[in-house]
């Protein structure tokens, strides 16, 4: 976390670094420039005009001041000395100003000035010569929002200052906007053919929506031009839609993440020990609730540790829920074995103690959890911006995935409890000591649920209703994949994941979900074991 | 003649709780009308109400049974046959309340005016018909459950399988019921009920006739159960529960059976939901919350599963609870009914009548030791549930 | 050998459970009206290839005809029950919450299909054929108890009752005298060999003194596959099979 934030101050120097390389601005002296000034009360619009041109090219930033107020009738001049001023009417008199330094000067009589006119031709230059003149200004920020203004009026007029404004333009994704915002003025003037058809290739290199709005109204203009477009918009469409596959498989991981986060505990429990939990979801929520308890105490009493309260969460939620998971299996579930509907119940009925516990403890309102700085934000990927916490959940479940198959595959733990599986009396003849292995299983289960119910709290409403939302969920994930096989649990989650995510656009989140539930109760009935079903008779019993 | 041929479908035990049903089918409506307020044996409406929701939840809780105490398969879904059959009520009197609605729409239902629709959905028509709406509170359930079971039971799905995707089926029913477009009122559901077959379904005397009404389907239930669990067909249900592929190597087409038995459930259920709602004068898609038809479960472990008249017993006491503890200490009754299921799974696995029943024999076996001859074991009326065993 | 004119017909039967096979290239022939006795030691594959007949599990290669043209991998467990095979479990399952006499019922041949289950009405037939068995299996003392409290012997006599009141043409019979007395065991062997008169069985046993008594031919399974075929003299002098029981 320092570390990030070691990062983002470097990034800004950096950028404030850049910024002052690339300022544009080029001032002139008052001297140079009064001249200029006082030229625009010329006795007619010619000389008005190139009066304006005269000062558009000085590219000083004053300039595009004096211009707006020009054209706003802003600018007067005194009859007596003709001087130029910026005047405001106040009473009898103007509120002078000196349009150059900003100095106040003596008022004027109303009588005693006159308003420089302006028609419309004249003020369409000085638009366009605003314009400009913003595109050459030394705030970054303005010459892009001059681009984009230009981009969206596509006026034929401003590509020579486009032109200017490019070859002085250091900033690279300015510059493409320039680009841009030329081809698409381009588009929309008189050009030659060739010259448009270079446009297009310009203008769909950028924004892929922005410039479907550029080329759409091109597409039926007939000649080569309209054929251009065409293929240009095809492509574009390609693109897009491309990318959307990409962001609804990124949404869809995420998804299928927080479904394996959910569901990966009762493979456990369900899988490797045949044990129904309905209080699944009480341990992930209760894992949640956690995660609460530690950031209160974090605020409390130590607030800078804030950035870490997750990482504290994790091991503390394993143990609570793990140790809540011990107590129930010793408890309850150990009398049940070999009674799976019985299970059902009984489990369910702690799953309702747990969470009225919770209710009476915390309240039935949602509690806040807070998430640290390093979750937050977004960043971009392509043409699609994902957000830092989605990216985490995959990362997270992948690892706890990882971790869980090394525990399964490498520890004494993960031995016994895969002999068990296999076959229970054999174990406990070999000196396995077969209830320790179960309780220490649904221990393991009910830990991960609760390490799960960490990472929801960051994505989900804290209440203690969280784990029902979860459970029918992860029951499917674990029987769609296949039960007794944890990779079929990653494989299931992942695709129900990314299924809804694809379905969600023409059917909605709702009817998304619907079809989903509904091809998985279909697909049970095709192969009752799952995807990655067991043979044998140990699955049988 | 009617009562031997009565008396070789329906057990002792199942023939004293029809009587009593029909019993209190005519006396507590004549005590609710009859009787002045101020006599002790006079039962206000409310009760009546209250009563006829208790029997409607045991009529649930009968289905509930054939299916799960007498063929093994537990469904965590029934409580979606019985909305649907809910759903399929509400509709009809929807259709009563005509231009009486708050939009005075003659044809439309409020919701559907505040929607904006201009016409009636296609699948409303004919619900203004009393016996058409009637049709549909069995014919909706009844082919959701055959379309359901027959995909289920062909590919073998059983045991917390089976489970599991009833209660996603009535999840996913649960979502869909909840949208606006499905067109069934959305999350707020159907109410404002203003009549039923032309009475107004406020009055008294109505709600006492709806009591009636479903104190006699319960005895019919109970007939219904008691029929099928005596018949052959009975004595294959248990056969399954037991011991299922052992009944294939029979001959038996086991999908069958059971698809038989889960279809009348399911309609048996329906009719529950529709008895219901006009009782409780609401229906929306909480019905369809998994919980919901959990807690049926429950009801019937508690009453004994295996048993006809069990399940009765558990629906009436444990929701006398509910209604008893939600008023009175509102957070205690999730602890006591999560206790209850655990409680009744670990220590009353046969409910109370199996409480009863091992009771007895024990007696009986007491008894006949005295007389010091070897007793016949003969259980008719007893539960006996052996863990299902798979056949080798 | 051609499948026609046989009552039991396997060739080149093999099937494999997660990469182990429990049947390998198996080819058994049953002509109609005999006793076959399959012995072999544990694991040999005798409760698999019942259930390869009996439609519980599909081979993955091979052929299994009835009646010399009824391919059985085609059919499910209850088509092939009504074709007349009926089979007695290794483990004793009888319908343990149903009387003796239900579970008679039960098993008793005549239509399956649940609507003339839930109108049936016991025929005198019926009822004379349940008192025949009764009398047979020597538990018309018991007809009213339930089966779950019946002894170990009991029901394997209760079972193969219901295999009789099944009526088939072919029975088999999974380790029938497992936890039986030697008493008991004799009789068993008695009321094999009487059914034997009027249908074709295949019983598997352990026992070789119960094998003797069947006085039938023998078929030895090793891993899976036949070891030896012929007389029980002549197969147990064989000296593979002398090995397979006596190496382990
Ligand atoms: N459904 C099954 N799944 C896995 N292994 C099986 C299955 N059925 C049989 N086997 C294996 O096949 C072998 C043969 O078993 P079986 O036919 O029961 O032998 P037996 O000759 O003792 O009756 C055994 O090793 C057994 O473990
Ligand atoms: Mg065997």
């Amino acid at each position: 976390m320092r570390l990030n934030r070691l990062l983002s101050v470097f990034i800004l120097m950096l950028g404030f670094c850049c910024h002052i390389a690339q300022s544009n601005a080029q001032t002139v002296d008052d001297a140079t420039l009064r001249p200029l000034v006082q030229a625009l009360a010329g006795d007619n619009f010619e000389n008005t005009t190139k009066a304006i041109s005269d000062l558009v090219k000085t590219g000083d930033p004053r300039v595009s001041k004096i211009l707006d107020a020009l054209s706003a009738g802003d600018l007067y001049v005194a009859k007596a000395d003709k001087t130029v001023f910026l005047g405001k009417r106040d009473g009898s008199d103007y509120a002078a100003t000196d349009p150059l330094t900003g100095t106040k000067l003596d008022p004027v009589p109303r009588s005693s000035a006159e308003k420089i006119k302006v028609n419309n031709r004249l003020r369409r230059d000085i638009a366009a010569a605003i314009g400009g003149l913003t595109l050459m200004s030394d705030n970054i920020a303005e010459r892009r929002s001059a681009a984009e203004a230009i981009l969206k009026t596509r006026d034929p007029e401003s590509i020579p200052l486009l032109d200017q404004a490019i070859a002085a333009e250091k900033d690279a994704g300015v510059k493409v906007l320039m680009q841009q915002a030329k081809a698409a003025a381009v588009l929309n003037s008189d050009a030659a053919d060739d010259v448009k058809i270079a446009a297009i290739t310009e203008v769909s290199a950028g924004n892929s929506r922005d410039a479907l709005g550029l080329l759409t109204p091109l597409e039926n203009v007939q000649g080569p031009v309209g054929e251009a477009a065409k293929a240009a918009i095809d492509s574009i469409n390609t693109k897009l839609a491309f990318w959307n596959a990409i962001q609804n498989v990124v949404y869809g991981l995420s998804l299928g993440s927080v479904l394996l986060l959910a569901a990966i505990g009762l493979a456990i429990t369900f899988g490797v020990m045949g044990v129904i939990n309905m209080a699944h979801g009480e341990m992930v929520m209760i894992g949640a609730y956690t995660t609460f308890v530690v950031q209160q105490i974090i605020r409390t009493s130590a607030p800078g540790l804030f950035d870490y309260s997750l990482l504290i969460a994790l091991p503390a939620a394993f143990l609570v829920s793990g140790g809540i998971g011990v107590v129930i299996e010793r408890g309850i579930i150990r009398f049940l074995y070999g009674r799976p509907l019985e299970t059902l119940l009984a489990t369910w009925g702690i799953s309702l103690v747990l969470q009225q516990a919770i209710r009476s403890w915390f309240g039935a309102s949602n509690v806040q959890v807070g998430n640290p700085s390093w979750m937050a934000g977004s960043f971009d990927l392509g043409l699609i911006t994902l957000t830092w916490s989605r990216l985490w959940i995959i990362v997270f479940a992948l690892s706890v995935f990882a971790i869980l198959q090394l525990v399964l595959k490498k520890t004494m733990l993960g031995l016994r409890m895969r002999a068990v599986t296999q076959n229970r009396r054999m174990a406990s003849s070999m000196g396995i000591r077969t209830p320790w292995v179960d309780a220490l299983t649904f221990g393991l289960g009910s830990g991960i649920a609760g390490i799960a119910g960490v990472a929801l709290s960051q994505i989900d409403n804290v209440s203690p209703n969280l784990g029902q939302g979860y459970i029918i969920d992860s029951f499917m994930v674990v029987v769609f994949g296949g039960v007794g096989n944890l990779w079929g649990t990653l494989v299931g989650a992942m695709s129900l994941g990314i299924a809804n995510k694809f379905l969600e656009p023409f059917a909605g989140a709702v009817l998304g979900k619907i079809v989903v539930l509904v091809l998985i109760i279909l697909f049970i009935q095709k192969r009752p074991r799952g995807l990655f079903a067991l043979k044998g008779r140990a699955i049988e019993a | 003649m009617i009562t031997q041929w009565f008396f070789t479908h329906v057990d002792r035990r199942g023939g004293i709780a029809i009587a009593l049903l029909v019993a209190i089918a005519f006396l507590v409506p004549l005590s609710n009308l009859l009787l002045p307020e101020t006599s002790p044996l006079h039962i206000p409406t409310y009760l009546v109400s209250l009563i006829g929701k208790y029997l409607t939840y045991a009529l649930l809780a009968v289905a509930l049974d054939l299916v799960w105490g007498f063929c093994g398969i537990l469904s965590l879904g029934h409580g979606a046959f019985f909305a649907l059959g809910g759903y399929a009520m509400g509709m009809y009197l929807m259709r009563q309340i005509g231009p009486r609605g708050v939009y005075a729409d003659p044809v439309l239902p409020d919701f559907m005016v505040f929607l904006n629709w201009k016409e009636l959905p296609w699948f409303w028509h004919g619900f203004d018909n009393f016996w058409f709406a009637a049709l549909m509170v069995v014919l909706v359930p009844g082919a959701l459950a055959f379309g359901f079971g027959w995909l289920a039971f062909r590919s073998r799905v059983t045991g917390v399988y089976l489970s599991i995707i009833t209660q996603a089926l009535t999840y996913a029913l649960l979502l869909a019921f909840f949208r606006n477009d499905m067109g069934f009122g959305g999350n707020n559901g159907l109410t404002d009920f203003k009549d039923i077959l032309g009475f107004n379904i406020q009055a008294g005397t109505t709600r006492s006739m709806l009591f009636a009404a479903t104190a006699l389907f319960l005895a019919l239930a109970v007939f219904v159960s008691s029929f099928i669990i005596r018949s052959k067909l009975g004595k294959v249900l248990v056969g399954v529960r037991d011991a299922e592929s052992r009944m294939r190597f029979l001959g038996y087409r086991v999908d069958r059976y059971k698809l038989f038995v889960w279809t009348i459930s399911a309609m048996m259920a329906g009719i529950a939901g529709a008895l219901y709602v006009p009782q409780v004068g609401i229906i929306n898609p909480s019905e369809f919350e998994p919980a919901n038809s959990i807690e049926a479960v429950i009801w019937v472990a508690v009453g004994g599963r295996g048993t006809i008249i069990g399940p009765i017993i558990g629906a009436v006491l444990v929701n006398f609870g509910k209604t008893y503890f939600t008023a009175a200490f509102p957070e205690i009754w999730l602890f006591a009914l999560g206790a209850l299921f655990i409680i009744v799974t670990l220590f009353l696995p046969k409910g109370i009548l199996g409480l009863y029943g091992s009771w007895r024999t024990k007696l009986a076996d007491r008894a006949a030791r005295k007389k010091d001859s070897a007793p016949p074991p003969v259980a008719a009326e007893n539960v006996h549930l052996p863990e299902p065993q798979a056949a080798e | 050998m051609k499948a026609q004119d046989t009552l039991l017909y396997l060739d080149g039967v093999s099937v494999s459970f997660d990469g182990f096979r429990a049947i390998n290239n198996l080819s058994l022939v049953l002509q109609a009206g005999e006793m076959r006795a399959i012995i072999g030691p544990n694991g040999a594959g005798k409760t698999t290839m019942m259930d390869i007949i009996t439609g519980k599990t599909k081979p993955d290669a091979g052929d299994v005809y009835f009646n010399g043209e009824v391919d059985l991998t085609r059919h499910d467990e209850a088509e092939i029950a009504l074709l007349g095979i009926g089979r007695k479990f290794q483990k004793p399952t009888v319908f343990e919450s149903h009387t003796v006499e239900d579970n008679l019922v039960l098993a008793l041949s005549g239509p399956r299909s649940a609507f003339s289950a839930l109108f049936h009405k016991q025929s005198a037939n019926e009822a004379e054929r349940i008192e025949d068995i009764l009398y047979t299996i020597r538990l018309n003392g018991k007809r009213d108890w339930l089966a779950a409290n019946l002894s170990h012997g009991q029901k394997q006599w209760l079972e193969i009752g219901m295999l009789l009141a099944q009526d088939p043409k072919l029975l088999l019979v999974d380790e029938p005298v497992a936890g039986m007395t030697d008493a008991e065991t004799a009789e068993t062997a008695k009321l094999l060999r009487e059914i034997a008169k009027t249908r074709s069985v295949l019983v598997v046993e352990h026992d070789m003194h119960f094998v003797r008594e069947l006085d039938v031919k023998v078929t030895c399974l090793h891993e899976g596959s036949v070891l030896a075929e012929g007389s029980l003299d002549f197969v147990s002098n064989d000296q593979r099979v002398i090995e397979v029981y006596l190496g382990r």
